[in-house]
């Protein structure tokens, strides 16, 4: 479980302090999947750099399990959007990286390392670079470098911006199993409305900067479908699609406007 | 390459070879090229035979190739450890940057007479100024790989609770080993060149000594001699540099992309 409590942000600029999220509180539970979804440049990965203690909250905690964060936490895992494969370790050396830093012997790494490799169809791939990894088996790798320290809640900061389509879906997918399967908590960042809907249990919407929650959607779609592939197929889709994309108030200024 | 292409580059550099040999022999020979500008190989090599049977020149040789490989390990070690440290401690950093900037930028060749005021005519000095430029090759490479370090590494190292030693030594300094190898491809010309200067500028021995001398006693094959030794040295630390790369930054050599 993750609580946001009344956690605000801000960070000194040249013309005063810029506040960019202000009194933000929501909890994402055990077994649940929550998006957050907000402008541009509101400050949505700024929620979960809080999280994982990169920055301060300027007023408010961040709990799991009801206990305060102080510092790095172990129980908080996070898929990031750009590579934290480091280059220069093989696939496996970088899966088993977590477990390394906590001083795990390495006959087990290894051993768990080439276990969860081999559980998301890495096998075949451990001794080699990850430059010679297609984008999505990049992605693969990082996420069993993130789950390999078995983190209770796992954060994810837009991580599948960059994949095409189908991989993106097909991890996706793989992602919401992995979660359901460990009865994990999720919170995934992301400016992507399909997706947060696919995915999540809930979907949170956050205002303009300063950001706070402007809305909370129940999402039962993910739940009830077979595969994240299939949400966008079922009848109520549109309508999750367009109460959040009303709530996101997005002004397209177009060539009608200019017209 | 198709194996007659390859074929007709080793001919083809054997063949340039011959004609320069060939060339500078006969010239020479018959008075076509001025004894006194150039040598031909017979007579290059009956001034090493002499060198060679007096002992001069493998004395000479082998310091001057002391004297540069240990400026290159010395100011290599000391460029990679200062360029590693001091981007960790930004205040540091902030004060010394202007002063290494502006000693990076003083030539060489001005700084070498000091060298020798302070550690004498032997191979000290020489040495001195071989690890003072090799640093500089070596330290602006690496210093401005850890000032621009992927922060994202070092944030996901962070997360899963690394502490700053363990980031240091699992992200920093693999990542600035690409600029490891860079600085001692540049600090190997660099190392050799610090030496033969420091040479010129004062010594009693030394392949820059040997050069010198000969020049002024207008002995031009004993020159020449001096000249191709160091030019195979060159090519000899060139290449055990390049051998290098594939163990210091082994992930950049693997061909799979």
């Amino acid at each position: 479980m993750l609580e946001f409590r009344n956690v605000s942000f801000s960070f000194p600029g040249r013309r005063g302090a810029v506040e960019v999220l202000r009194d933000i509180s929501f909890t994402a539970r055990e077994d649940e999947i929550v998006a957050v979804i907000g402008p541009s440049g509101c400050g949505k990965s700024t929620l979960l750099s809080l999280a994982v203690a990169l920055r301060q909250p300027t007023a408010g905690q961040v709990l799991v399990d009801g206990e305060a964060v102080k510092g790095t936490d172990r129980r908080l895992g996070m898929l990031f959007q750009q590579t934290t494969l480091l280059p220069w370790r093989s696939v496996v050396e970088n899966v088993e990286l977590g477990l390394e830093i906590r001083g795990e012997p390495k006959k087990e790494r290894r051993k768990r390392a080439l276990a969860l490799m081999k559980q998301y169809g890495l096998a075949g791939f451990e001794r080699k670079y990850p430059h010679a990894l297609s984008g999505g088996m990049q992605k693969r790798a990082a996420l069993a470098q993130t789950l390999a320290v078995e983190p209770r809640v796992l954060l994810l900061d837009e991580p599948f911006a960059a994949l095409d389509a189908q991989t993106r879906v097909a991890i996706e997918n793989d992602v919401v199993k992995i979660c359901r399967a460990g009865r994990r908590t999720m919170v995934l960042v992301t400016h992507d409305i399909a997706e947060a809907i696919s995915m999540a249990d809930r979907v949170l919407v956050l205002s303009r900067r300063p950001a706070a929650v402007k809305e909370i959607y129940e999402i039962p779609l993910s739940r009830r479908a077979a595969s994240v592939a299939d949400v966008p197929g079922m009848p109520e889709f549109t309508q999750f699609f367009k109460r959040i994309w009303d709530a996101l108030d997005i002004s397209i200024t177009g060539l009608d406007a200019a017209a | 390459m198709p194996w007659s292409h390859r074929l007709f580059v080793i001919v083809g550099r054997l063949a340039v070879l011959a004609v320069i040999l060939v060339g500078t022999e006969f010239g020479v020979r018959y008075g076509v090229m001025s004894e006194l500008f150039f040598s031909s190989p017979s007579q290059i090599f009956a001034a090493l035979l002499t060198q060679w049977s007096s002992g001069t020149f493998l004395r000479d040789s082998g310091i001057t190739i002391f004297e540069t490989l240990l400026g290159l390990v010395m100011g290599s070690l000391a460029g990679m450890s200062i360029g590693l440290i001091l981007p960790q401690l930004r205040l540091v950093a902030n004060v010394f940057e202007p002063f290494l900037m502006v000693l990076n930028g003083i030539p060489v060749i001005v700084i070498a007479p000091l060298f020798i005021l302070w550690l004498g005519l032997g191979i000290l000095s020489k040495i001195g100024i071989s690890i003072y430029i090799v640093f500089f090759a070596m330290f602006i490479p690496v210093y401005t790989a850890s000032l621009r370090l992927d922060t994202t590494f070092v944030d996901a190292l962070r997360v899963m609770g690394a502490s700053r030693r363990q980031i240091f030594w699992k992200v920093i300094v693999p990542s600035a080993l690409p600029s490891v190898y860079t600085g001692l491809k540049i600090g190997s010309g660099l190392a050799l060149i610090g030496a033969v200067i420091g040479e010129f500028v004062a010594s009693r021995s030394g392949l820059g000594h040997m050069i010198l001398y000969a020049s002024g006693t207008l002995d031009t094959p004993t020159l020449y001699l001096g000249i191709i030794t160091l030019a195979v040295f060159a090519a000899v630390l060139s290449f055990a540099i390049d051998a290098l790369g594939p163990l210091l930054i082994r992930w950049r050599f693997s061909d799979e992309k």
